[in-house]
């Protein structure tokens, strides 16, 4: 049930496509085209992390394939981002303007975030169950995310 | 800087989503401009002048300028 839906919604997009890049699309059928190709880019990224994750956790035997499991993500994650730029580019300038003010205000916290977490650790033991690198990047979306509904507030 | 985007619009009897359909830009950005949250960019002050059919300088100025330098509101 959920393919053919899928197909069917694929093939919308890639009608609305043409539209978009004949550059006589409305700005609403732009986003969400891009909307929707950054959605299955970052799903499917999501997904791939989720998987590696718990193949990592089955303690898999060889470092090498370790490693190789550790990065499978990666390329998922490239491509998510290709995504995310390519529809940046086409969004109309203030959505541009409220990408760059929600990943200014995301950014400088991330630093402090990581910075205070690095002298913590030095300071007292961490659980690294609930404080490694493998939770913590969870909050720099939550950060982006806090900056987004930051900078809509402001241009409503 | 401020402008009379709001005004010239009503006088060409355009609703936001009609300029920003004719600019190619979400309704959200005209209404930002008008309100004087966000300055268009330079590309997008000329294509508005250029719609009304008016000089850039007589559609956006500057806070400070002098009553008699600024255009009729």
């Amino acid at each position: 049930m959920l393919i053919p839906l899928l197909h069917r919604r694929r093939k919308a997009v890639a009608e609305a496509m043409k539209t978009v890049k004949s550059g006589t699309a409305s700005v609403a059928e732009t986003k969400r085209v891009y909307g929707f190709r950054l959605v299955v880019a970052g799903l499917m990224w999501a997904s791939i992390y989720l998987l590696s994750r718990g193949l990592l956790e089955l303690q898999l035997p060889g470092q090498s394939v370790r490693v190789l499991v550790a990065l499978m993500p990666v390329p998922f994650f490239l491509w998510f981002l290709w995504r995310w730029m390519e529809g940046v580019a086409r969004i109309d300038e203030l959505e541009r303007r409220i990408e760059l003010e929600a990943l200014a205000f995301a950014f400088p916290i991330c630093v402090v975030l990581l910075m205070t977490l690095g002298l913590l650790e030095i300071a007292v033991p961490l659980n690294p169950d609930d404080w490694s690198y493998r939770d913590v990047w969870a909050m720099m979306p939550a950060l982006y995310y806090a900056g987004l509904w930051r900078a809509r507030r402001r241009y409503q | 800087m401020k402008n009379r985007l709001k005004v010239l619009r009503a006088e060409r009897d355009w609703s936001q989503a009609d300029l920003a359909a004719r600019l190619h830009v979400s309704r959200q950005t005209i209404n930002a401009i008008e309100t004087g949250k966000y300055d268009p960019s330079l590309p997008l002050a000329l294509k508005i002048a250029k719609l009304v059919g008016m000089a850039v300088e007589d559609v956006f100025f500057l806070d400070d300028q002098p009553k008699s330098e600024a255009p009729e509101a």
